[in-house]
């Protein structure tokens, strides 16, 4: 693993640019760099002689980031044991921090240049993005704490060390470092906010090399750095492209040096957490309780997916990761918990793409004696306040067509769009679908449909499957604002109340924005009958191949014979929306730690394809070197997607039927047990000249 | 199931064979009937088995339950032939029981309020009822509380009062409006001018005088036990006040709430069984979390410096009356700080908590007494163990043989057999002092005591303590002889660090290669070794996080669903958790 990361994370000045090149010119490069770094230790050999000469110090610190960064680890990796042995900690318990930086920044912006505070101490700690030097008696640095900057002037005549020691030590601090500073306010001559260290300590090192940004960008100035850019707010566009750190791989797998070098994507988990809170505190104001309900059930229920398995040791049963919280909080309401919510984590085991991650969040609240309508009416509260509280207003712009295409702008202005599903789509694509929706007949007309259209539905082609493909195709295309598409039909809502009026729909909405589904909704089923019912049809498609129809959940339809108050429920995807407001395309942009690919290992040298940095480059190359051509990858890369696709259900469908069979056995074993003691008691009984009314029947078995 | 086991009930042949069939043969259309006739079944065999057993212990039997449920599906469409929707649709609620119960608590005895701004209207489950020939009361209960309705007839239009009579059973969901009225009684009621069945029940609520005193079926069926035991609801009412007010509390200290990975590719941060999964795209085999430990830090190591995250941790281990396989944890880090400060957080979370449920800082914990106030008792875990026992394991050094001749003559006599095997089976002195502790200190400490220094053999992420070798500069806070929460001093250093977890690994697979090979000598027996089987993997990518340098930092853990059995007087943590895990029901 070691192996991929340091290549990434540039060796050569231009490492973070060469993603796109391949890997013979990188083998090449790899050579060449072996060379140069042959050349620099003879060089530094050299060096080490003149140690005391500033100029050549400079040299040095260049020659670091020049250095290949396995060997710079691997020096670096001494230092920590060095300074132990010369009786330091190198990794200090405490360091008091005064003030964080932010703070430091607030309380001395306005002191005049060139000013300095001598009497008064600030402790400050942060990681050095920077470091300059001017002359063996004066350092810069770049320290950077809470996403704020400020300057470390490190001027011998201030420090408590003499002249040698002083630096002798500064050589040795590092880009990377974590530090503290204890010294006095100042501002440079030229108005830059700094502080001057009487004392200076690293509390942590560094030990790898730091990524680095291009060479032209670099030549800026450290002064230019703290030139308030625009800063990035929630709403606004913003563009990865332009990061310091811009493999996608690397930021994702190491979200830290993301975090640590792209300032804007420390304010999308800021943001995150912030569209968190606000859904939070709107429910709690409006007297919903926050609950927690299972992660692991022994079924999964509550939505149409399909799950993770697990496998309990002690209690010797297999566990179902949650796809959705809805029965088990449908169960509280029954419990009398009027308005409840969740906000926790889903799992599905799907896909990874850019909208899917198999573990995501939602806030599901359920609130009783309230319909679908009065929740259209609490999604658009809630959603345009929200926008407005983080945005100032109440349009966002988003790169919807890609960070080349100009930006789009949406509208959260209330009231939203709505669409009635079945009226729409036969109005847009000139459909008179039969109103039996459950027919053969139906099914057969939107399958014509579907042909007609050119609209693909990979089979089962089930009427809600094929329903669902329309709805996409000519609705949902139509959803670049807030809008509710609502009253489906009954077979695709199979916990949704039927409509009051219209036959065969339910009381449901989703809300679509930028063409994506954001929330789901509806007036909840609570006819204990009905609901038995509904379950049963999903069986049936469950039998005609759909493996993702939703499974029968025996507790939950007995906690509705106990009566479910007439309740509406709501769903919401928090990591959608928070793409909508960060402008991100990509899901794994806003999860911290996003499921990736298992990294390649690090194999026998050799195979330099490997340790590319770009993936794409290096299987282009491979598949260019067998003479295959792309259509017969990508029709061999489907073809084994629907082989996996098919182990899958039959793997499902085989666990499954083992926990049936088991359980079977045990009522079984259980009944003939029953069996033999009644045959005994009945023995007994008619001994006595006693028998028991119940026994007769069980007998006959 | 539940389907296939009742129709196998009903016929003679032999079941797998019938399973089989059932499952190859069911066509889609009989598969409806099929279910809907077996659900009905289906409580009526299972019961009469549970009956031939435990003869007449059961007060409501399945069969009357089976006899209330067909009565109410009758009334059920009897509702609907009258135009009447059993399940409506939605209710406009002007006040809640305990709104009105507070608004009009000076109304005088016989008084009625019927201004325009007295009609009320409001909804709830009824709990009671009693029914004259032209009057009817019922319980009404809500969220909130309860009221109680007064039924007159000329009040009502049209037939409404034989309906209220002959179709609302106790268990219904009803909503109801009319004017405020006080009975002679005292009691305050909604003088009903109109209402409506929202919902019909079909089950008859567990018998109001035996309450729901079966235990595993509080469980399983928690919507029942709410029903039944409105105090129970509280619980959870609570449990949000407490979750609710951490966050508040850390939050006002400026940390972020983040959201880490529950499935991982390995699971590091504690040592504990993992669950695995399988995620069939990627092609590779998941862990559930064990703890956020790990990924928290890497925040840390990314610039933040005040994270936390309240989230769902995952243990492959037994349930008991403190265990469920998924708790619920706070972990927080701050970068700057350390143990110490840490301590001040815990007192500071957990007397907040305290307030907030009990509004001071005295509460009792199953008959216990328990002081929050500050400062709480703060001791070395040497200091301790040397109170109780007398053995000063600072002067014992490294020499594990001596000190386990020196223990196991300390405490020789009192000992149960499983202790002392323990005592012999710890492999260093560190784990000797551990396990010491936990036999004869840890079920002392009932008053809040913050237990300091553990030693660095049973610490692997600690930091070495600053002046003391050997050990760490960490804490466990106990209360009621429970560990509560466990911090430290972030270990920093990523060669010791990778030391360490090396160490722990090579520890593991040598437990487990015993283990291997006690399995293969007595054969049988495996079932009970299983414990050190399951892998432990080296979490590489942290290390290299750490390398990149973390700064000095301490972080804490702290069990939410044990912190809040304490302030609601929960005996198990299945009393604070609404869906805990049981054994699957025999």
């Amino acid at each position: 693993m070691e192996g991929l990361v340091v290549p990434v994370l540039g060796g050569s000045p231009a490492a973070g640019e060469t993603l796109s090149k391949n890997a013979l010119k990188k083998e090449l490069k790899n050579k060449q760099k072996e060379e140069e770094r042959r050349r620099k230790k003879e060089e530094k050999a050299k060096q080490a002689a003149s140690m005391a000469d500033s100029r050549s110090k400079k040299s040095a610190a260049a020659d670091d980031e020049d250095m290949d960064p396995t060997q710079y680890f691997e020096n670096r990796l001494k230092h920590p044991a060095y300074l132990r042995a010369a009786g330091e900690e190198p990794y200090p318990h405490k360091f008091s921090v005064t003030m964080s930086v932010p703070e430091y920044v607030e309380q001395y912006k306005n002191i005049g240049n060139g000013e300095h505070l001598e009497d008064v101490t600030v402790n400050l700690a942060g990681r050095i993005m920077s470091k300059r030097s001017s002359s063996s008696k004066l350092f810069f640095y770049g320290l950077h704490g809470v996403a704020a900057k400020v300057q470390v002037m490190a001027d011998a005549s201030k420090s408590d060390l003499n002249e040698e020691e002083f630096s002798r030590f500064h050589s040795t601090v590092k880009r990377g470092d974590i530090a503290g500073v204890k010294g006095f306010p100042g501002k440079s001559k030229r108005g830059e906010l700094s502080i001057f260290p009487r004392s200076f300590i690293v509390l942590s090192h560094c030990l790898r090399m730091m990524p680095r940004q291009k060479p032209k960008a670099g030549s800026v100035s450290d002064n230019a750095n703290l030139k308030k850019e625009e800063a990035w707010v929630p709403g606004c566009t913003r563009n990865p492209e332009t990061y310091v750190l811009k493999d996608q791989e690397t930021r994702y797998r190491q979200r830290y040096l993301d975090l640590m070098l792209n300032k804007e994507v420390r304010q999308i988990f800021k943001t995150r957490a912030q569209i968190i809170q606000y859904i939070r505190s709107f429910l709690d104001n409006r007297d919903f309780l926050e609950v927690e309900t299972p992660m692991m059930n022994m079924i999964a229920g509550g939505a149409s997916a399909r799950p993770f398995v697990t496998y309990h040791n002690d209690l010797n049963m297999n566990l179902f990761m949650r796809i959705a919280p809805e029965l088990h909080l449908k169960q509280l309401v029954v419990g009398e918990l009027d308005r409840v919510y969740e906000i926790g984590k889903q799992f599905r085991n799907e896909g990874i793409d850019l909208t899917h991650n198999p573990e995501f969040t939602t806030c599901e609240f359920y609130m009783a004696f309230a319909d679908y309508n009065d929740l259209m009416e609490l999604t658009e509260t809630m959603l345009c306040g929200m926008v407005k509280e983080l945005t100032g207003g109440y349009k966002i712009k988003y790169h919807a067509n890609g960070l080349d295409e100009d930006p789009i702008e949406i509208d959260f202005t209330p009231p939203f769009r709505r669409i009635d599903m079945i009226e729409e789509l036969e109005k847009m694509a000139n459909l008179n679908i039969p109103k039996d929706f459950s027919s053969d007949e139906a099914n057969k007309y939107l399958k014509d449909v579907c042909t007609k259209y050119e609209i693909k539905c990979a089979p089962p082609e089930t009427t809600a499957r094929l329903l669902d493909k329309l709805v996409g195709h000519f609705l949902e295309e139509t959803c670049t604002n807030p809008a509710f598409i609502i009253n489906h039909p009954e077979l695709m809502s199979p916990l949704a109340k039927w409509h009051r009026t219209k036959k065969g729909l339910t009381e449901r909405f989703e809300l679509f924005i930028n063409k994506h589904e954001l929330c789901n909704a509806y007036t909840e089923l609570n006819d204990p009958v009905v609901q038995r019912q509904r379950f049963a049809e999903q069986l049936k498609d469950r039998q005609s191949g759909d493996d993702e129809a939703m499974a029968l959940d025996e507790t939950f339809c007995t906690a509705l014979e106990y009566g479910l108050p007439p309740t509406g429920g709501w769903g919401l995807g928090i990591d959608r929306l928070t793409m909508l407001l960060t402008d991100s395309q990509n899901i794994k942009e806003v999860i911290l730690f996003p499921a990736m690919k298992p990294q390649d290992e690090p194999s026998a040298k050799g195979t330099h394809f490997q340790f590319g940095p770009s993936p794409k480059a290096d299987e282009d190359l491979e598949v260019a070197k067998l003479g295959i051509s792309r259509e017969i990858i990508s029709a061999l890369s489907l073809r084994l997607r629907c082989l996996s696709h098919k182990c899958l259900q039959i793997n499902t469908l085989a666990a499954e039927r083992e926990m049936m069979y088991e359980h079977v056995d045990k009522c079984y074993d259980k009944l003939l047990k029953d069996l033999q003691e009644m045959r005994i008691k009945c023995c007994l009984s008619s001994m006595e000249g006693e028998v028991h009314g119940e026994v007769v029947p069980e007998n006959d078995l | 199931m539940e389907a296939l086991r009742v129709w196998s009930l009903t016929t003679s042949q032999p079941l797998k064979h019938l399973f089989r069939l059932a499952t190859a043969t069911t066509t889609a259309t009989s598969s409806v009937r099929f279910v809907l006739r077996c659900s009905s079944t289906a409580a009526t065999t299972t019961t009469t088995g549970g009956r031939n057993r435990r003869s007449s212990s059961s007060s409501s039997s399945t069969s009357d339950k089976d006899a209330v449920r067909a009565i109410r599906l009758k009334k059920v469409e009897e509702l609907r032939s009258k135009g009447l929707d059993p399940y409506a649709y939605k209710w406009d609620r002007t006040h809640t029981a305990n709104q009105l119960q507070d608004i009009y608590r000076h109304l005088g005895n016989g008084e009625e309020s019927n201004s325009e701004s007295d009609h009320v209207s409001i909804a709830g489950r009824i709990v009671a009822r009693r029914a004259f020939g032209k009057l009817a009361f019922f319980t009404l209960r809500d969220d909130s509380g309860t009221i109680q309705l007064y039924c007159e007839k000329e009040r009502l239009v049209n037939d409404q009062f034989d309906q209220l009579k002959t179709l609302v059973d106790i268990g219904d969901i009803l909503g109801a409006s009319g004017s405020i009225k006080r009975t002679e009684k005292g009691e305050l009621s909604v003088y009903v001018n109109s209402f409506a069945i929202l919902t019909k029940s079909l089950l008859p609520l567990p018998d109001k005088f035996h309450g729901l005193t079966d235990v595993d079926k509080r469980y399983r069926q928690r919507y029942v036990d709410m029903i039944a035991n409105p105090e129970v609801a509280d619980i959870f009412r609570n449990r949000a006040k407490i979750v609710s007010e951490i966050r508040k509390t850390v939050e006002s200290l400026g940390f972020l709430e983040v959201e880490t990975p529950v499935l991982q590719g390995a699971a590091g941060g504690a040592e504990a069984r993992p669950f695995v999964t399988h995620h069939n795209s990627l092609g590779r085999d998941l862990y559930l979390r064990i703890a956020t430990e790990l990924h928290l830090k890497r925040m840390l190591v990314g610039g933040f410096e005040k994270v936390y995250e309240i989230g769902r941790i995952f243990r492959n281990e037994g349930i008991s009356t403190r265990h469920n396989p998924e708790f619920t944890t706070i972990e927080m880090y701050e970068a700057y700080s350390d143990y110490q400060s840490m301590m001040n957080m815990a007192e500071e979370i957990v007397s907040r908590c305290a307030v907030a449920v009990h509004g001071k800082l005295t509460i009792d914990y199953q008959g216990v007494e328990i002081c929050l106030e500050r400062p709480w008792r703060r001791e070395t875990m040497h200091n301790l163990v040397k109170e109780a026992t007398g053995i000063d394991f600072s002067e014992l050094g490294n020499d594990l043989k001596t000190a386990k001749e020196v223990t196991l003559k300390a405490l020789g006599i009192d000992l149960e057999n499983k202790d002392k095997s323990s005592i012999e089976a710890s492999p260093s002195v560190g784990h000797l002092l551990n396990e010491v502790f936990e036999i004869v200190v840890e079920p002392k400490l009932l008053q809040p005591t913050f237990v300091l220094d553990y030693p660095i053999e049973i610490s692997p992420l600690a930091k070495p303590h600053r002046r003391h070798a050997g050990l760490t500069e960490r804490f466990e806070l106990f209360i009621c002889g429970r560990e509560l929460a466990n911090a430290f001093s972030e270990l920093t250093d990523p060669m010791d660090q990778r030391g360490r977890l090396e160490e722990q690994v090579r520890q593991h697979d040598e437990k487990r290669a015993a283990a291997a090979m006690d399995t293969n000598s007595v054969e049988g027996k495996s079932n009970k070794d299983e414990d050190g089987l399951y892998e432990v993997t080296l979490d590489d990518d942290f290390l290299t996080a750490l390398e990149y340098g973390m700064p000095p930092a301490s972080g804490m853990g702290l069990g939410i669903d044990r912190l809040v059995m304490l302030l609601t007087n929960s005996a198990s943590i299945r009393d604070v958790i609404a869906f805990p895990v049981l054994k699957i029901q025999q």
